[in-house]
């Protein structure tokens, strides 16, 4: 035997249920949005080899910063840089993004509406190191910053539309970053096209509404066809934006049945997605049964990541013993 | 500008200074006025802009990294001509442009928000490169004060500054000694300043901050200087100097004035060096 779970535990890859994959969407992308805009820069903290950014600094050496493992300084000189005209895109892992960096990307490119991007590795529980790796509570945080928009990816197909997106757009972005040379690729088979602010149905059903987040929406969707077997149907609404939040659409979908309504997120069940749609939906005197799929309020253990996430419920095996339980 | 006009200058920005901190009777008034003569030598001498156009491409940049000192790069903006004098009788008051803690949404040439203290040698990083790359002869000056070099993101920036070798970041440190609770030398000592700097590799001068000849000449030094580096001057300035009854005030770093306080400020108020 091999030493256990060495390959989980470092996540370079997402590969899970046998989807088809592609390398480093991010970084692919930005090339070629470099090619068509000379204003595009990249910098990274030291983690340009683990943030995909590593292939644009190949490609354009002169348009790319190292600041080393300085991750305060890496959201000024990216706000910085967008006061002379450029577009950053800045990366680093998303724990340090949103715990290290907040007054920074706050004073330095927010409060300015500086058109920065901001793009974390890691999200959620994409790490076995333990919590100084697994940004379980980026969006909590960061959501709180005005005039950022938050963009949680499924895919390899939605990494790269989310990132031309970003560029067209004039203002700061936090993406999460899927990365790797081994990212799912899931949406292609939907007829779905990314748009900056909008929820999308990607799967009709009448038994319950999942509406769902990040790659969580690829295991929401997994465990869809296989509870179809069960003659359970389960529909799911991907909300990639989750600043602004598409509350018309969610909404729609919510009011639309009778239907069980359960929130999927990567990410601690304080102040996500799950939050953000309970809130919406009493606001707007909207009543339904909700079940929320979330990391817990807690530090996480350290370990293999198949383990880990299947004991806190978000892989798709725990996605599906749980919607069984609720829709019975 | 020459000495002489600077001086007199430097005079007319300490009154600005005094003015404004009379709105609240209170203020950053010992900073205010131990800045002004750098200040003055900055906006008069040192650096290119176009008063009825803050944002020209061409300008070089100031970005004041401790905005409690606005009072002090207000004074010296409205000598500039960037902001109408009369408007300094609002300083700190509601609907102003001219709030205590510097903000660019609030007012001309002001470049970045400054009250998060530590931030702006951080931005002129990315300010430096980016003026690099667009090819630019500009330059970016940023005016931190000693206290702040506590901050841990000062010296990310320094390492990185140095790093890239960014000669385009001509950095003044004002070291006046004072901060919130007390002197810097016993709130958390920064010095030795010069060797610190020297090991992040900076050009360094250490010079009397009051001195308007001694800035010439380190300005001079700074933009001469064919060292591929970024360069700090690190100057040392009397808190009140100009006001002799408040210097050594143990409250100086935010000072109440009473009335009788304020007649005495305006009598006592001294032009600089001579």
């Amino acid at each position: 035997m091999g030493k256990p779970g060495i390959q989980s535990v470092i996540s370079d890859s997402n590969i899970e249920n046998n989807h088809p994959t592609a390398d480093a969407p991010f970084g692919r992308t930005l090339i070629e949005l470099a090619k068509e805009n000379d204003k595009i820069v990249g910098l990274s903290a030291d983690l340009a080899k683990y943030t995909d950014i590593h292939v644009f600094r190949d490609a354009y050496p002169d348009r790319f910063y190292n600041v080393g493992m300085s991750e305060q300084l890496l959201m000024c000189a990216a706000g910085g840089l967008a006061k002379e005209g450029f577009i950053p895109f800045a990366t680093t892992y998303a724990s340090f993004i949103a715990r290290r960096c907040y007054d920074f990307i706050s004073q330095a490119i927010c409060e300015h509406n500086s058109n920065v991007k901001i793009i974390g590795g890691l999200p959620g529980l994409q790490s076995g190191y333990g919590p100084s790796h697994q940004a379980t509570d980026d969006l909590a945080i960061l959501g709180a910053m005005p005039n950022l928009m938050i963009i949680d990816p499924c895919d390899a197909v939605e990494v790269a539309q989310a990132t031309r997106a970003m560029a067209e757009y004039d203002g700061p972005v936090y993406m999460r970053l899927l990365r790797g040379n081994r990212v799912p690729m899931v949406l292609d088979r939907y007829d779905y096209k990314f748009e900056l602010g909008k929820a999308k149905v990607l799967r009709e059903g009448n038994d319950a509404l999942m509406i769902s987040t990040g790659l969580m929406t690829m295991r929401c969707l997994d465990a869809a066809e296989i509870l179809e077997q069960d003659n359970i149907h389960v529909a799911v609404l991907h909300v990639p934006t989750i600043k602004p939040l598409d509350q018309e659409t969610i909404l729609n979908e919510v009011k639309k049945s009778g239907r069980l309504v359960i929130t999927a997120e990567n990410h601690t069940i304080v102040g996500g997605l799950g939050s953000l749609v309970a809130s919406l939906l009493m606001d707007e005197k909207v009543s339904c049964d909700l079940k929320k799929i979330a990391l817990p309020d807690q530090y996480l253990a350290a370990g293999t990541l198949e383990a880990l996430q299947d004991t806190y419920g978000v892989s798709t095996k725990a996605i599906i013993r749980q919607v069984r339980d609720w829709v019975k | 500008m020459k000495k002489e006009e600077l001086i007199e200058k430097a005079f007319e920005v300490r009154k600005n200074v005094l003015k404004m901190a009379q709105i609240d009777k209170k203020g950053f008034i010992a900073q205010g006025v131990g800045a002004a003569d750098f200040l003055t030598v900055l906006y008069f001498y040192a650096m290119k802009y176009r008063p009825e156009d803050p944002k020209w491409e061409g300008r070089d940049r100031f970005l004041l990294s401790a905005g409690h000192n606005a009072i002090a790069v207000y004074a010296a903006m409205a000598e500039a001509g960037i902001i109408p004098k009369e408007e300094l009788d609002t300083y700190g008051l509601d609907n102003s442009r001219l709030p205590m803690s510097s903000m660019p949404a609030y007012t001309p040439g002001i470049e970045i928000s400054g009250g998060s203290i530590g931030l702006g040698l951080p931005i002129a990083v990315g300010m430096a490169l980016g003026l690099k790359k667009k090819g630019s002869d500009a330059r970016v000056y940023v005016m931190m004060g000693d206290g702040e070099l506590a901050e841990g993101p000062v010296w990310e920036a320094a390492m990185s500054a140095g790093s890239y070798k960014l000669n385009n970041i001509i950095a003044l440190v004002d070291v006046n000694g004072i901060q919130a609770d007390g002197k810097t030398s016993t709130v958390l000592d920064t010095e030795p300043l010069t060797d610190k700097f020297k090991a992040f590799n900076f050009y360094v001068q250490r010079i009397d901050g009051n001195s308007i000849s001694a800035l010439m000449t380190a300005i001079d030094n700074a933009k001469a200087s064919a060292e591929e580096k970024p360069s700090v001057i690190l100057c040392d300035t009397v808190p009140g100097k100009g006001i002799p009854f408040l210097i050594g005030d143990p409250k100086s770093h935010f000072i109440s004035l009473n009335d009788e306080g304020w007649v005495r400020a305006y009598q006592e108020l001294e032009r600089g060096e001579n």
